[in-house]
C-alpha cells in the first residue's frame, strides 16, 4: 500500500518534469551564402547597466551599441578611421579645428532628421552638469565648441591640437542618439527603448536581469564601408539573453537553446573546438595589456633593481600556461600587441630569470631571510601588496595572481601579499597608498587614451606615481599629432622609456573575447580595432 | 480587536523603521564612500569626484542625509538608483513579479513535496532513504543543485529552456532547486512532529474509535505537526529570498535577489535600502500570516 503511493508520488513528480516542451537540435551543416531573415539568440555575460552610448562604461557591453546607434567615424584595422554617419573630415593646418561633412540622407528611428544640429546637441548634451563627468574631463577636455556651419557641416574647435577627438567621434561615446530623446527621454542616463538611434536595429524590449530584444531597422541604409554588406541587416530580430555563468552559457549552446554564446572559459574551450556543429573564435582586444604596475611612490619598488627583480622572478609563460591553459596571449608591453603603437622589439628582452632576479636583490640590499624564506632587510620582510577589487575582476585574475605570488616566493623569495576585497576598501587602499602593485588593463580603442591615464603625471588613473617630464612630452605630443607614423614613434618611446628604461610594468596578458557559435551561424566576427565581438549587423543565419 | 490591530501595524512601523535605519548604518561604516562606488574602476579625478558629489548631493552631512531618505520613503519617494539611473521604484517594481512568482512556485513545491514525504516515508527503510536524501538535500549548496538540475534536464534532456521568466516550462528548474532545500527541512520537522503526535493519547483513542491508520495520521498526526513547521515560516521566507539571489544569477531569472546582490556589491544605496524595507515588510506580513495560522490549525489557542 505504501510503496504503491510513494510510487505515485514519483510518477507525478516525474510526470510533471516531463510535461514541458523540448527544444528541437540546429541542424548540422555550415552557414553557406548570407540569407536574409530569421531570429537568433545570444547569450552574453555581462547585462549593461546602462543603454545610453554616452554613458557607455563596459567593454562587455560594445556589441550592444552598434545594433542600435552609429558614430561620425568607424575604426578600419589598421588604426586608422572611416566615415559612417560623417562622408569625410577636414583638419585645419594648426590641429585646432575638424570639420566634419556629414551623409544627407540618414534619419534617427524616430522619424528625426540627422544633421549638423543632431551631432551638435549630442556632443552639448555632456556639457550638462552631472550627465557624464568623466567625458566631459576625459575625452572632452580640449573641446572649446561645435559649430553648425550647414546642415551637413560641423565643425569642432579645439582648444588645443587633440587627436583623440577622432577617437572618440569613433566610439559609444560619441554615438549619435536622437536630439528628440536626449530632449524628451524620461531616464535619459538608464537608455533603452525610448531612445533613438539611427543604427540597422531598433532596441524594442528590455526585460531587466533576463534579455534585451532588437528587430531590425528595415529603413537601413548607410553601412560603413568595411561592413561587408549595405542595406538592412540580414536577421528580423535579435535576442541577448543576460547567462552570467560561464558553464550555463556553454550548456545553453550545446544543447541548441541559444545560437551564439560570449565568454568561453579556457576550461571548456575544448568541448567547443571538439564539437564539429559548433565554432570557435577569439579576438584580441584594444587598448593597453593586462599589466601589473609598481608603485615607486615608497619603498621597496622606489629602487629600480627591485622592480626588475620581480619582473624576472616571474615566468610569465609558465603562469599563463598553468592558469588559462594556453588560451592567453603573453603581453609584453604595456599597449596590446594588436594596436599599431606595439613596439614588438620589447619581445623576449625580459622575465623569467629567477637568477637575475637574486643577484638583483642581493644588490639592492635584500640578503637576509626571515623563517618563512622571505627576503629581509633591515628586519623588514620584502612585502608587496595587490589590492584587487572584487566586483572588477574577471578573466580568473584573482587565480593569475595567486600564481604569481607562488612564483615569486619560490623563485625570489618576494612575499606578493594578494587580497580581493570589495570596491570601497579597494579604492581606499589606492587612495592612502597602501599598495605596491596595482593590476588594470584597459579596453580604449587608441591606446594612447589608455596610456594618457595611467602613465601621465596628471593622469587619472596613474598608479605608479611615475612624474617624469619627459614621458609627460611624449605623451602629450602622441596625443597632439595627427600624422600616424609619427604617432608610431612616440609610443614606442613611451613603450621603451616604461616597460625597458625604467621597468615601470609587468605586463601579463593581452585581454581577449570568446565568441561560441552554431555552425549554420555566419557573418561571426570581431570589431576592428576594438577587437571585442562586433555587432549583429553581420549575422546571418543558414539554413 | 481594533487595539490589536493598531499594536501590530505600530509594531510593523517600528521594524520598518530600524531594517531601514540599520541598512542605512551598515552602508555607512563600509569602507569607501559613494563617490567610489559611482566611479568603479573608471577614471577618477577631483574635478570627476566633485560633479557627482553635487548631482547627488553627497556633500550633506550624513544625518541629514539621512533624514531626508526617511522624510522621502515615508512620502513613497524611493530615490534614483546611484548605479541604474533610474528610479528605485520602477526598478524594483519591474523585479518584484517574477521573484514572487519563482518563490511562490518554490514554496509551493517545497511544502507540498514534504507533505507528501512525511506522511509517505512512514516506514523503517522509506524513512532511512527518505532522511538521508533530506540531509543531503539540506546540506547541498543550491547553486550545485540548479547546475546538476540544468545539466541533466536542460543541456541533456532539452525538456526546460535554461533561462529567463518566460511561462511555466522556464519556471520549473528554478522552483525545484530552490524548493528541495526547503523541503528537506520541512520533512524532518513534519515527521518529527508526526512521530510525537501518534504517541500521544489522542493518537490511542482515535484508534480505539475505530478510524484507520491514515486518517489518524492525516486528520489528526499531521495537525500537530504543523504547529513546529509553521513557526519556520518566517526562515523558510529568508531561505526563499537568499536563494534567490543564486538561483536567478545561475539560470539567468530576472528577479530582486539579482537587483539586490547588484546593489549590495555596488554600494548603491538607495536600491538596497528599498529592498531591506521591503523584505523587512513582506516579513511583518509573513509573521502576521502564521500567528493567525496558529489560530486556524490550534483550537486552543482560539480559546485562551
Amino acid at each position: 500500500m505504501r510503496r504503491t503511493r510513494s510510487a505515485a508520488a514519483l510518477a507525478a513528480v516525474v510526470l510533471a518534469l516531463t510535461a514541458a516542451c523540448s527544444p528541437g537540435e540546429p541542424a548540422a551543416s555550415g552557414a553557406g551564402q548570407p540569407v536574409s531573415g530569421g531570429s537568433l539568440t545570444w547569450a552574453v555575460e555581462t547585462e549593461p547597466i546602462t543603454f545610453n552610448p554616452h554613458q557607455y562604461a563596459q567593454a562587455k557591453a560594445r556589441l550592444l551599441v552598434w545594433n542600435t546607434f552609429e558614430a561620425l567615424l568607424t575604426h578600419d584595422d589598421k588604426g586608422g578611421h572611416l566615415p559612417w554617419l560623417a562622408t569625410g573630415y577636414e583638419t585645419s593646418p594648426d590641429g585646432r579645428t575638424y570639420t566634419f561633412k556629414l551623409r544627407t540622407d540618414v534619419s534617427f528611428t524616430d522619424g528625426t532628421r540627422f544633421d549638423a544640429a543632431a551631432v551638435k546637441a549630442n556632443v552639448d548634451q555632456f556639457a550638462v552638469e552631472g550627465y557624464n563627468p568623466t567625458v566631459a574631463a576625459v575625452q572632452l577636455r580640449n573641446l572649446d565648441r561645435v559649430e553648425v556651419i550647414d546642415p551637413a557641416t560641423v565643425a569642432f574647435h579645439l582648444e588645443r591640437p587633440d587627436v583623440l577627438l577622432l577617437d572618440f567621434l569613433s566610439s559609444p561615446q560619441g554615438a549619435q542618439v536622437s536630439p528628440k530623446s536626449l530632449k524628451e527621454a524620461k531616464n535619459l542616463k538608464a537608455g533603452g527603448p525610448e531612445l533613438a538611434g539611427t543604427g540597422p536595429f531598433v532596441l524594442d524590449r528590455y526585460t531587466a536581469g533576463q534579455e534585451v530584444h532588437f528587430t531590425r531597422n528595415p529603413a537601413y541604409q548607410w553601412a560603413p564601408a568595411n561592413a561587408g554588406h549595405t542595406g538592412p541587416a540580414y536577421l528580423d530580430e535579435i535576442t541577448y539573453r543576460f547567462l552570467k555563468e560561464p558553464s550555463v552559457r556553454v550548456g545553453a549552446l550545446t544543447s541548441g537553446q541559444v545560437q551564439v554564446i560570449e565568454g568561453v572559459p579556457a576550461t571548456d574551450e575544448a568541448l567547443i573546438t571538439g564539437n564539429d556543429r559548433l565554432t570557435f573564435a577569439r579576438g584580441l582586444n584594444s587598448g593597453s595589456a593586462y599589466s601589473y604596475y609598481f608603485n615607486t611612490a615608497h619603498a621597496p619598488f622606489d629602487d629600480i633593481r627591485v622592480r626588475r627583480a620581480f619582473r624576472e622572478a616571474v615566468d610569465v609563460d609558465a603562469v599563463l600556461q598553468g592558469v588559462y591553459r594556453g588560451s592567453a596571449t603573453r603581453a609584453w608591453s604595456v599597449i596590446g600587441p594588436t594596436s599599431p603603437f606595439y613596439d614588438k622589439s620589447l619581445e623576449k628582452t625580459y622575465g623569467g630569470d629567477a637568477a637575475e632576479a637574486n643577484r638583483l636583490l642581493d644588490e639592492a640590499g635584500w640578503t637576509t631571510r626571515d623563517a618563512d624564506g622571505f627576503r629581509t632587510k633591515d628586519g623588514k620582510r620584502l612585502t608587496v601588496r595587490l589590492v584587487q577589487s572584487a566586483p572588477f575582476v574577471r578573466d580568473r585574475r584573482d587565480v593569475l595572481a595567486q600564481a604569481v605570488q607562488a612564483a615569486v616566493k619560490q623563485s625570489a623569495g618576494i612575499d606578493l601579499n594578494v587580497a580581493l576585497v570589495d570596491q570601497g576598501a579597494a579604492t581606499q587602499a589606492l587612495a592612502d597608498g597602501a599598495y605596491e602593485v596595482f593590476d588594470n588593463s584597459r579596453a580604449d580603442t587608441d591606446a594612447g587614451a589608455a596610456l594618457n591615464l595611467l602613465l601621465h603625471s596628471a593622469g587619472a588613473i596613474n598608479r605608479t606615481g611615475v612624474k617624469d617630464p619627459e614621458l609627460d612630452r611624449l605623451l602629450e605630443e602622441g596625443q597632439a599629432s595627427t600624422d600616424q607614423a609619427a604617432r608610431n614613434g612616440t609610443y614606442q618611446r613611451v613603450q621603451r622609456l616604461t616597460v625597458t628604461d625604467q621597468a615601470l610594468i609587468l605586463p601579463l596578458y593581452a585581454p581577449a573575447d570568446q565568441v561560441a557559435a552554431a555552425a549554420t551561424v555566419g557573418g561571426l566576427g570581431f570589431e576592428p580595432t576594438a577587437g571585442v565581438p562586433g555587432s549583429a549587423y553581420h549575422l546571418w543565419l543558414g539554413k | 480587536m481594533i487595539g490589536a490591530v493598531a499594536r501590530r501595524a505600530g509594531s510593523g512601523l517600528v521594524v520598518l523603521w530600524a531594517a531601514a535605519t540599520a541598512a542605512y548604518l551598515a552602508l555607512l561604516a563600509a569602507p569607501g564612500d559613494v563617490v567610489d562606488s559611482i566611479i568603479g574602476d573608471g577614471a577618477d579625478s577631483p574635478q570627476i569626484r566633485a560633479q557627482i558629489i553635487a548631482e547627488w548631493h553627497l556633500d550633506r552631512p550624513a544625518v541629514v542625509q539621512y533624514l531626508d531618505y526617511l522624510w522621502r520613503a515615508a512620502q513613497g519617494d524611493l530615490g534614483r538608483s546611484y548605479l541604474l539611473q533610474r528610479p528605485v521604484r520602477d526598478v524594483i517594481g519591474d523585479q518584484l513579479a517574477p521573484t514572487v512568482r519563482l518563490a511562490v512556485a518554490a514554496a509551493v513545491f517545497g511544502v507540498v513535496l514534504a507533505l507528501i514525504l512525511a506522511v509517505v516515508t512512514r516506514g523503517r527503510w522509506a524513512r532511512r532513504v527518505s532522511s538521508t536524501a533530506e540531509l543531503v538535500l539540506v546540506s547541498t549548496p543550491p547553486f550545485l543543485i540548479g547546475i546538476v538540475l540544468l545539466s541533466v534536464f536542460s543541456f541533456r534532456f532539452g525538456m526546460f529552456p535554461v533561462s529567463g521568466d518566460r511561462g511555466w516550462a522556464a519556471l520549473v528548474l528554478p522552483a525545484v532547486t530552490l524548493g528541495l532545500p526547503i523541503a528537506g527541512v520541512l520533512t524532518q520537522v513534519l515527521r518529527d512532529g508526526l512521530d510525537r503526535a501518534l504517541d500521544e493519547p489522542f493518537a490511542v483513542t482515535a484508534r480505539a474509535r475505530g478510524l484507520t491508520e491514515r486518517s489518524v495520521l492525516v486528520r489528526h498526526g499531521l495537525r500537530h505537526s504543523l504547529l513546529p513547521a509553521v513557526s519556520l515560516l518566517g526562515w523558510l521566507f529568508g531561505a526563499l529570498i537568499g536563494g534567490s539571489v543564486i538561483i536567478e544569477q545561475v539560470f539567468g531569472r530576472p528577479g530582486l535577489g539579482q537587483v539586490t546582490l547588484q546593489a549590495v556589491s555596488g554600494s548603491d544605496m538607495p536600491v538596497v535600502l528599498a529592498v531591506v524595507v521591503l523584505a523587512a515588510a513582506a516579513f511583518v506580513v509573513v509573521n502576521t500570516a502564521a500567528d493567525l495560522a496558529y489560530l486556524i490549525i490550534d483550537p486552543r489557542l482560539r480559546r485562551s
